[in-house]
Parts: C-alpha cells; sequence; structure tokens
C-alpha cells in the first residue's frame, strides 16, 4: 500500500493511472445506464429531473475528464520511456504529484454526491451562469470545479513532463524521425495540452471566485458576460477532443502495423498530420457557439472543415499499412478496425455540424449527441479496449483471453452501434439534449427502446472484459517478451520490464529495432 | 536545426498566421482576438527559447549512428523509486483550494503545509 502510495517510477504511476481511469469507467458506465434506463420508456418516472441532471452531469464529466483523457496520459507515462529507451520519466516527483492531484480531483468530484443538493448537475460544460447559481444548491458544484480544477493543473504538469522525456531522454540512436507513432501522438498531445489547458483552469478559477469571493465575471447584472465563459470553456474544450483522440490514434497506429506485420506506411505524413490536427483544433473553438450570433461563423465553419483533411490522411495511411500486409485479426487488431468504421460516422457527422446552416437545426439534439459519441466512444473507447489487450501481457505479465475478447468486441461493436445510431434519428425528430423524458411522439420511443437495449448489450461486453482481467490475473501465466512480434523498444524487453526498463539496450539502427534484429 | 527546433518554430509561424487570419475576419470579437494573440505570445516565446536551447543540446540520441557504449540510464544519473513528498503535495494543494472556499484558517493552515512539502521536496530531489 504504501509502496504505491510514494511510487514515483513511471511504470508504477502508468499503472495508477490506468486502474484509477478504469474505475471511474466503471461508475461513468453505470451511470450512461441509468441514463439509459430512464429513457427506455416515455414519460418514465425512474428518475426526476434533478437526479437525472446530476447523472449525466457525473457522466460526461468522468468519461471526459477521468477515463478517456487521463487514461491516454497514464498510458503514455507508462510507454513513453519505454518506447525511447529511457530509464523513466524526466521527472519523476512531478509525475507523481501529477497523478494523485488527478485522483484526489476525481474523488473530489464525486464527493459532491454526499453535498447537500447533490452532485454537480450543470453539465460537464458548467455553463456560467446556470452553474453560479448557488440558490437551493449545496457544495456539489463547488467541488466539481475544485476536483476538476485539480485534474486540469495535473495534466498540465505531466505534459511538461512528457514533452521533456521525449526531446530530452532518448537513447543513443533513437532519434525523433524514429520515435513509434504513439510516442509522436503524445507530443503533439501535450503541446496542444499545454496551449489548451490553462484557460480553463483560468476560467474554473474565476467561476469559483463568482460563487466564493464576490466576482462577477459572468453576471450581466454587473456587467459580466456569460459569452466570455463559453469563449474560455470552447477555447480548452475543442482541444480537448483532440487530446482524447490523438493518443489513440497512436495506439490504433502501432496496433495496426503490428497485426499487419509491416512498418507504419507514410510514418512522415503520420505526424506531420498530428500536429496539423493539434494546430487547426485550436482556431475552431466557436463553431460550439454558432447558435449564440456572437462569434464569425465563416472563419470557425472553414477552419473545422480543414480538420478533414489531416484527418483523412491518417486513414489513408492506415490502409495503406494494412494493404497487402498479412493482417492478423487479433482482439486488439478487432478493436481498431471497429474504431476506423465508428469514428469514420463520427467523423463524418462533424464535418455536416461544421455546417453553421445544419448545426442551427441539430444543435442541442441528439444529432449531436449521436456525433460526439462515435469520436469518443466509438473511437476513443474501443482503441482504448484494444490497447488494454495489446499491451496487458507487457504491463501485468499475463495475457487476456483471445476468445473472450473477441466476444467483448462483439457485443461492444454490436451494441454501440444499436445504441448511438438511433440518436442520429432522434435528433433529426427533434429531441432535445440534457431532457429527463420526452412525450410518446413520432418514432421516439422505439429509437429509445433500441438505444436502450444497445446499451444492455454494451454493459454485458464490458463485465465479460472486467471477468477476462481476472481470470486472466488468476491464471497466472508468464508471457513471453514479444507476444505479439511487436516491432518497437519496449517488445525487447520482458514482461513486465524491470525497474529501469532495460538491463541491456539493444542497438536502434532504424524504426523497427525489434524487427531488424 | 534540431528536429523539436523546427517543430517550436514552425508552431509559432502557424499561432501568428492563425491570429492574423482571425484578426482580418472578427477583430470586433475581442474575447478570440486576445485569446489567439496569447496563444501565438507563447508560442514565439517558446519557439524564442527553442532556438537558445538548442546550442547546449547535444544529445545522444540524435545521433542516428551513436554506439552503445553509453547505454542510457548511466549519465542520466539515478532515479528516485519513491518519495512521500508528491502525493502530500497534491492533498495540501485540495485542502489549500476547499479551504479557500470554505475556511480561512484551514486555507492558511494548508498553505504553509504545501510551502513545506514543496520546500522538502526540492531538497530531497537535490539529493537523489
Ligand atoms: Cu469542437
Amino acid at each position: 500500500m504504501i509502496e504505491w502510495l510514494t511510487a514515483t517510477n513511471h511504470k508504477k504511476i502508468g499503472i495508477l493511472y490506468i486502474v484509477s481511469t478504469l474505475a471511474f469507467f466503471v461508475v461513468a458506465s453505470l451511470l450512461a445506464g441509468l441514463i439509459r434506463a430512464q429513457l427506455a420508456r416515455p414519460e418514465n418516472t425512474l428518475l426526476d429531473a434533478h437526479q437525472y441532471n446530476q447523472v449525466f452531469t457525473l457522466h460526461g464529466t468522468a468519461m471526459i475528464f477521468l477515463v478517456i483523457a487521463p487514461f491516454g496520459i497514464g498510458l503514455a507515462n507508462y510507454l513513453v520511456p519505454l518506447q525511447i529507451g529511457a530509464p523513466d520519466m524526466a521527472f519523476p516527483r512531478l509525475n507523481a504529484i501529477g497523478v494523485w492531484l488527478f485522483i484526489l480531483g476525481g474523488l473530489t468530484v464525486f464527493a459532491g454526491l454526499a453535498a447537500y443538493g447533490g452532485a454537480a448537475a450543470a453539465g460537464w460544460t458548467a455553463y456560467a451562469p446556470l452553474s453560479e447559481l448557488t440558490e437551493g444548491t449545496g457544495a456539489g458544484q463547488d467541488l466539481w470545479f475544485v476536483g476538476l480544477l485539480l485534474v486540469s493543473v495535473s495534466t498540465i504538469l505531466t505534459s511538461i513532463n512528457l514533452l521533456v522525456t521525449i526531446f530530452l531522454f532518448r537513447a543513443p540512436g533513437m532519434t525523433m524521425w524514429r520515435i513509434p507513432i504513439f510516442t509522436w501522438e503524445i507530443a503533439a498531445t501535450a503541446v496542444l495540452v499545454l496551449m489548451a489547458f490553462p484557460p480553463l483552469a483560468a476560467v474554473f478559477a474565476m467561476v469559483l471566485i463568482d460563487r466564493h469571493l464576490g466576482g462577477h465575471f459572468f453576471d450581466p447584472a454587473y456587467g459580466g458576460n456569460p459569452i466570455l465563459y463559453q469563449h474560455l470553456f470552447w477555447f480548452f474544450g475543442h482541444p480537448e477532443v483532440y487530446v482524447m483522440i490523438l493518443p489513440y490514434f497512436g495506439i490504433v497506429t502501432e496496433i495496426v502495423a503490428t497485426f499487419s506485420r509491416k512498418p507504419v506506411f507514410g510514418y512522415v505524413g503520420m505526424v506531420l498530420s498530428a500536429f496539423a490536427i493539434a494546430g487547426l483544433s485550436l482556431g475552431v473553438w466557436a463553431h460550439h457557439m454558432f447558435t449564440t450570433g456572437a462569434v464569425s461563423n465563416p472563419f470557425f465553419a472553414a477552419v473545422s472543415f480543414l480538420i478533414a483533411i489531416p484527418t483523412g490522411v491518417k486513414f489513408v495511411n492506415w490502409i495503406g499499412t494494412m494493404w497487402k500486409g498479412s493482417i492478423e485479426l487479433s482482439t486488439a487488431m478487432l478493436f481498431c478496425i471497429g474504431f476506423m468504421l465508428n469514428f469514420l460516422i463520427g467523423g463524418i457527422t462533424g464535418v455536416m455540424i461544421a455546417s453553421p446552416p445544419i448545426d442551427y437545426a441539430a444543435h442541442d439534439t441528439y444529432f449531436i449527441v449521436q456525433h460526439f459519441h462515435y469520436t469518443i466512444g466509438g473511437g476513443s473507447m474501443f482503441a482504448l479496449f484494444g490497447a488494454l489487450f495489446f499491451w496487458f501481457p507487457k504491463i501485468f505479465g499475463v495475457r487476456l483471453d483471445e476468445r473472450m475478447g473477441k466476444w467483448t468486441f462483439a457485443l461492444l461493436f454490436a451494441g454501440f452501434n444499436a445504441t448511438f445510431l438511433p440518436m442520429a434519428f432522434m435528433g433529426l425528430e427533434g429531441m432535445a439534449r440534457r431532457v429527463y423524458t420526452y412525450p410518446p411522439i413520432g418514432h421516439l420511443a422505439l429509437l429509445n427502446g433500441i438505444a436502450s437495449f444497445g446499451a444492455l448489450v454494451m454493459g454485458v461486453g464490458t463485465a465479460l472484459f472486467f471477468i477476462n482481467v481476472v481470470a486472466a490475473v488468476r491464471r497466472r501465466v508468464p508471457v513471453p517478451p514479444n507476444p505479439w512480434d511487436g516491432y518497437s523498444l519496449e517488445w525487447l524487453t520482458a514482461s513486465p520490464p524491470p525497474e529501469f526498463n532495460f538491463h541491456e539496450l539493444p542497438p536502434i539502427r532504424s524504426r523497427i529495432p525489434a524487427w531488424d534484429r | 536545426m534540431k528536429t523539436f527546433v523546427g517543430l517550436f518554430a514552425a508552431s509559432a509561424l502557424f499561432g501568428i498566421a492563425l491570429a492574423v487570419a482571425y484578426w482580418f475576419v472578427a477583430h470586433e470579437e475581442a474575447t478570440g482576438a486576445a485569446l489567439l494573440g496569447c496563444m501565438a505570445a507563447a508560442l514565439v516565446f517558446t519557439a524564442g527559447y527553442a532556438v537558445v536551447a538548442e546550442r547546449s543540446a547535444d544529445l545522444d540520441g540524435d545521433d542516428p549512428n551513436e554506439p552503445l557504449e553509453r547505454v542510457a540510464g548511466e549519465e542520466l544519473g539515478i532515479f528516485t523509486t519513491r518519495s512521500a513528498w508528491p502525493i502530500l503535495v497534491a492533498s495540501c494543494s485540495l485542502l489549500t483550494l476547499a479551504g479557500t472556499l470554505w475556511s480561512p484558517a484551514l486555507a492558511v493552515a494548508a498553505g504553509i503545509a504545501l510551502i513545506l512539502c514543496c520546500w522538502r521536496l526540492g531538497a530531497e530531489s537535490a539529493r537523489v
């Protein structure tokens, strides 16, 4: 216990991130189950309006801030030093501060459930002045801001640490243009965090000043401006969706290349497209504000469309990597193929709603809910499972069962599409997001019924995954250093690796050191 | 030019281009112009620092044919494997923030503890 509380080794900290994000994932998934149970029938009374607001707020907050984004960063914590041949991260103690700020911050958000008036209920975006209402509510919303302020500081610290490690701690021969794509994507993510997270920390601090110290930043009655909140929040919020996808692009690239038995196709294009996506994503924030009428819609629409180009480059490169490769359909590879199919739908609906005329109709409907779940859920979460199946033997020294894994994939893929594809049609029929119930008009009852059934199937798939983990840990069958015949440096050391990663560094003369042997 | 310098220089040029484009299209919207202006300035600062830092950055990892005699880990120094201070720093940060909102006495006490923990962490990291 004390060993884990005081650990500073990057692998222990990586495991702390992975285990805590999976714990938050279970809670956030159960909250999603509550949402789908409430919405399974029209005019349902399982939850009342205020309970429902808390449930969807905590679900979104946890999935975004406590699962998808930190899992990518936590996996980077584990893998980046191994992939570049470093003994640890550049600043081990800073790394430990980061993980504890993250865990304490996440627990603080959920501590709101015990507060008078319940947990935060203003949505994951916590728009002011809604989130500044103090009447009739207790400390739940305050704890939300305090917790996420700590999480944002943690993310900034870890990003600095990752950048320094990647730039300065590479092993002899591991030039920048030889590091694996996953590490490159993490470098782009870290730069993006450093641009986008300071405004988030600032805006959360401003709301706390308004709520407790007599400020009026966002209060129009005293000359404040609610649109200012939206600007500062989305200047972080849009880049955040790329903080939640770039690491997963890296994961998919590594897995696809390994199971196609071919080096990454278009390596340089992969790197440049990652930075192009990161750069462009800093100029699109107000596409979330088209309907306010307070921003330049043509500017933000144009820059948003441009992001489709580097994203398309990635798709071409993944297909190019698979092209004429000897593809092995392992569980990890299946999750990556699922990622590509789902993310394509998420990306294309994203291009649709980047067009202001369409967004005016789709804004705040279930069409938007469908869109971002296809990117974060069907995209990032599928790659997250792919990463778990792929690197589990390296990290924990035991292998997950492939047959159960393929069942998990099938259940999650079918369940995911059954849950979220109907939401596009709910949106077209005008169903608004964030409402706790709906009338039995049009096809809403049928579509919601299908969505809730899909969620149940996903729940079974997720449960099967955790059964798989428990069974694998109990079996304790040791694995060789390179069970998948991977090409990058982490596969050339023991599973799990020794304290400082390599007893003896292998020669690095190309981008595929393990295949050079 | 080293890769990281080129990376930050290109980012700075991109930041400037984005801010200028925004200014031409939508300068009447002051918040976005200010945000992009600050971002461009930060990137220019970083790129400038990268240019200066390049002079003293002579890394084994940048030489494609660097022999392995000097294995990483030796010249990088010894790494610590445990420290009690990081979790204490994180806990004191949380208490300081909570104290600022609800209890000035807690804020002062936790703030002092935070400074002490940071100081001990710094002293410890100077040794190992
Ligand atoms: Cu966006």
